[in-house]
């Protein structure tokens, strides 16, 4: 347990330009306190996401997925974000469905305006995926040799540590 | 070489004796999928069955893994670009009950390789060193098999270590190598009448073989007239382009090799994985040209490298061992005796047989 | 092959072939070894002979009519029918070049649930196929000494999985229909047997998804006898990014059948032809069945029950529901 305590979640996150990345720069200027335990990536619109981008994110070793855009009927773009509610509702469901722990992803509306919704996601985001610990689940592992049975390691940043570790560890091979 | 004799009594102590210097494979009914047979681990109280055809994928995976980590690199920093090749396995196995159409393949992918002293895959030749070959000869082909008419056969000896015949309540070994004298040294000697059973076995099965091709005419029609007839564009509008034929078979051995870096930079390793020429991007050029771009040239490339182009360059090798593998798999039923039929004579093929 | 269905399939195909009112059929013909059926385009009169209509027609022909140019029609029964009108709502086929011969589906078999009850004998000739659901079909076989079998196995024991739950049997918009309707459903429920997992909790579900497709080798011939799977470059294709690795590594198996499944959502008519196609034996619709069944519940939405309605991922209604956003 103590473990877990140290660790800290790797979370990608991506906000729309025009609402939650504007409602991000104002907890900053406003000097607001919130984790910082997450990357984020700027995107045009909500309506920009696909699984692809979540997918990819959790296969290089991302804890925890955040989408945050515009709130339903006030997007920049229009319609962007009712398409991405469809898709990201959907896509959240087949995750579940597959074991990947429900409190690992997350989705919001913030418009630009609300720098305290913003902080208080971003504390809930962060501790509800720090809760979880690690993903190990979904994460291409550049480790092992491909042959089964394949071993894995459990950080993606213990791999790349130098190459005599990696061909030391005897147990790598099957 | 002598026959030798093994009572399906004694075969649990013959197998535990193989145990202590190798790790056991034998083909198994799969749990989760009805009558499929996969290849396992034969565990300490397990017997092996013969009530089996074949397994759906060829046993080529453990000599030709389907993904293979062949080096890793660096590429950064003062050490960039240091190569490191991957330590080869040790383990020592015995695929147990291979089928002969299996070990042909094998000995098929030998020549492809290991063609010589420049073309020596280690990859391929220290894992095929590493495992011996215990076949079991068919008694009994399916409507599927046409091993007897693509130079093997139900009781074929190409590729093996020991061929072993099922005569109910005993096998009859025959050991091919030295490896495979000295793992059945211990056994008793076979009788003549055993030797005699087994022939009539072997005897039965090619005679419950029906003739269902025709190679003649293949080997004598040109390349080009073979490639321009107009049957391709028959059997390459139903063909799906996926890669069935090719995972499952056992003389196939495309591959692709790709090199995988994270994204962050750092440490990468480069991967060889299977690939299949029927997929659309397989002969893609970084120029942008493909030189097989549409679906007849792909489909045609296929059948005419197994029946055509490697019995050009081969010395009259065939591309296929007839282990009907494609033909039972195949999402659209495309079956590999009708097109080699069509190339041996087109007016004459005949699509699908009556039921 | 199934007498009564073959013979009005052969006859209308005939007949459109002489009228010249189509350039091709795109039906089945007699499978080379027992339990299969080809896909079989008939360009003549002459080749409208070798059509034939199955227990075994498992795949899926709205596949081969797609992206065609020339005027076809099709052998389809209900799912693949349902395929043909989002095929042309998503302008895949031109609805004016598409003339459907709808067939009426007691349901498809499925050749391993054939072959396990033989259990290794070989199966040489299917002598009976009936075309009543409750009917019984009759294989038969011998070995190589000639010791014969005859084996009578009820079609209800051995049906296709996804045809027991099957909710339109009848071809839906078919410019003709060869026999008389069958019930609409094949009686099993498709809500109490889809998302197998939702039952497990959490880590159990990870295990299951993960055993499901470990068998996986990256072959595609789900994704390629799959009639919405048209891309020209598949998301396993394109490399910058690589979304999805060509290794057998779980992580690039999982993330293909994840995809392509969120792909086909709100698409599927849950044909079966996947898992018919698999030559692993893959039950990958305990996957997609889950997508269906939520596109149902959510958007109330059943794919391809005429040539106008949108598919619901690329439309949206102001309301609609959003447990997940906060």
């Amino acid at each position: 347990m103590k473990e877990l305590e140290l660790y800290e979640p790797r979370i990608v996150a991506f906000f729309c330009h025009w609402c939650s990345y504007g409602a991000a720069d104002l907890a900053g200027v406003s000097r607001m306190e919130y984790p910082a335990s997450f990357r984020a990536v700027r995107i045009p619109c909500t309506g920009r996401m696909s699984p692809k981008f979540i997918l990819h994110a959790l296969r290089q070793g991302a804890d925890g997925i955040w989408v945050s855009g515009c709130h339903p009927g006030d997007c920049h773009y229009g319609t962007g974000n009712y398409h991405s509610r469809r898709r990201l509702e959907l896509f959240k469901d087949m995750l579940e469905y597959i074991g990947i722990e429900k409190d690992r992803i997350h989705f919001s509306w913030i418009s630009s305006a609300e720098a305290e919704k913003f902080q208080q996601m971003a504390i809930t985001v962060v501790e509800s995926v720090r809760k979880l610990g690690p993903n190990t689940k979904l994460v291409k592992d550049l480790c092992n040799d491909c042959i089964p049975p394949v071993p894995t390691c459990n950080y993606m940043n213990e791999c790349y540590e130098d190459l005599e570790a990696l061909d030391a560890a005897a147990g790598r091979r099957s | 070489m002598q026959h030798k004799i093994l009572s399906k009594d004694s075969l649990a102590e013959f197998i535990e004796a193989l145990r202590k210097d190798y790790t056991v494979y034998a083909p198994k009914r799969d749990k989760k999928v009805p009558n499929k047979m996969v290849w396992k681990v034969l565990e300490a109280d397990e017997t092996p069955t013969f009530e089996f055809v074949n397994t759906d994928m060829s046993p080529k995976d453990f000599v030709f893994p389907q993904s293979e980590c062949m080096m890793r690199f660096k590429a950064e920093g003062k050490d960039a670009m240091v190569l490191k090749p991957v330590e080869q396995d040790t383990e020592q196995r015995v695929l147990l009950n291979v089928r002969p159409c299996d070990g042909k393949g094998l000995s098929f992918m030998d020549m492809i390789f290991c063609q010589d002293e420049q073309t020596n895959d280690v990859y391929w030749r220290d894992k095929r060193e590493r495992t011996v070959m215990i076949g079991l000869a068919c008694n009994s082909p399916c409507p599927s098999c046409f091993c007897l008419e693509a130079n093997c056969g139900p009781h074929h000896e190409v590729g093996l270590d020991i061929l072993m015949v099922d005569l109910g309540v005993q096998l009859l070994l025959k050991p091919l190598t030295e490896r495979g004298k000295a793992i059945a040294a211990s056994l008793p000697d076979a009788s003549a009448a055993d030797v005699k059973a087994a022939q009539t076995k072997r005897q039965q099965a090619e005679a419950a073989m029906k003739k269902t091709i025709d190679t003649q005419h293949v080997e004598q029609r040109s390349l080009m007239e073979l490639y321009n007839l107009p049957y391709w564009e028959r059997v390459c509008e139903t063909c799906i382009n996926c890669g069935t034929c090719t995972f499952v078979c056992p003389t196939c051995h495309c591959f692709d090799i790709q090199d995988e870096v994270p994204a962050s930079g750092g440490n990468g390793r480069r991967v060889r994985n299977w690939d299949f020429c029927m997929a659309p991007l397989f002969t893609l050029h970084t120029s942008g040209h493909n030189p097989r771009g549409k679906k007849i040239a792909r489909v045609r490339q296929r059948f005419m490298h197994k029946y055509k182009y490697i019995p050009m360059k081969r010395d009259g090798e065939v591309g296929c061992v007839g282990c009907g593998r494609c033909v039972r798999l195949c999402p659209v039923n495309i079956d590999i005796r009708d097109v080699i039929n069509a190339m041996n004579a087109p007016d004459t093929a005949t699509e699908g047989q009556e039921v | 092959m199934m007498k009564t269905r073959t013979e009005a399939i052969r006859a209308a195909a005939r007949r459109l072939l002489e009228a010249g009112k189509v350039d091709a059929v795109i039906g089945y013909m007699q499978g080379t070894i027992p339990l299969r059926a080809q896909p079989f385009i008939a360009y003549t009169p002459e080749d409208c002979d070798k059509l034939i209509w199955s227990s075994f027609c498992g795949g899926n022909l709205a596949t081969i009519a797609s992206g065609r140019k020339d005027r076809v029609a099709v052998v389809a029964q209900g799912c693949v029918s349902r395929n043909l009108n989002g095929l042309v709502h998503e302008k895949r086929i031109n609805r004016d070049n598409l003339y459907i011969i709808g067939v009426p589906c007691i349901g498809m078999l499925d050749q391993r649930k054939v072959e396990a009850k033989l259990m290794g004998r070989n199966i040489e000739l299917l002598k009976n196929d009936p075309e009543e659901d409750l009917g019984e079909i009759t294989v038969s076989g011998c070995n190589a000494v000639r010791e014969c079998f005859v084996e009578v196995i009820k079609r209800r024991d051995v049906k296709r999985d996804n045809c027991y739950t099957c909710m339109h049997r009848n071809p839906v918009g078919a410019d003709e229909v060869v026999t008389e309707p069958v019930s609409e459903t094949a009686g099993g429920d498709i809500n109490a047997v889809a998302t197998p997992w939702a039952r497990f909790e959490t880590d159990r579900r990870w295990e299951e998804f993960t055993k499901n497709f470990e068998d996986c080798i990256r072959c595609y011939a789900c994704r390629d006898v799959c009639p919405l799977c048209y891309c020209t470059t598949c998301f396993v294709d394109e490399s910058n990014p690589q979304w999805c690795g060509k290794t057998q590594d779980p992580a690039d198996v999982q993330t293909f059948h994840i995809l392509r499944a969120f792909h086909c959502a709100g698409r599927c008519t849950d044909c079966g032809a996947c898992e018919s196609a698999c030559p692993q034996g893959i039950k990958m619709r305990r996957l997609t069945s889950m997508l269906e069944k939520d596109v149902r519940a959510k958007w109330n939405h059943e794919p391809g029950m005429d040539c106008e309605t949108k598919p619901p991922l690329s439309t949206y209604r102001p309301d609609d529901p959003e447990d997940h956003f906060k």
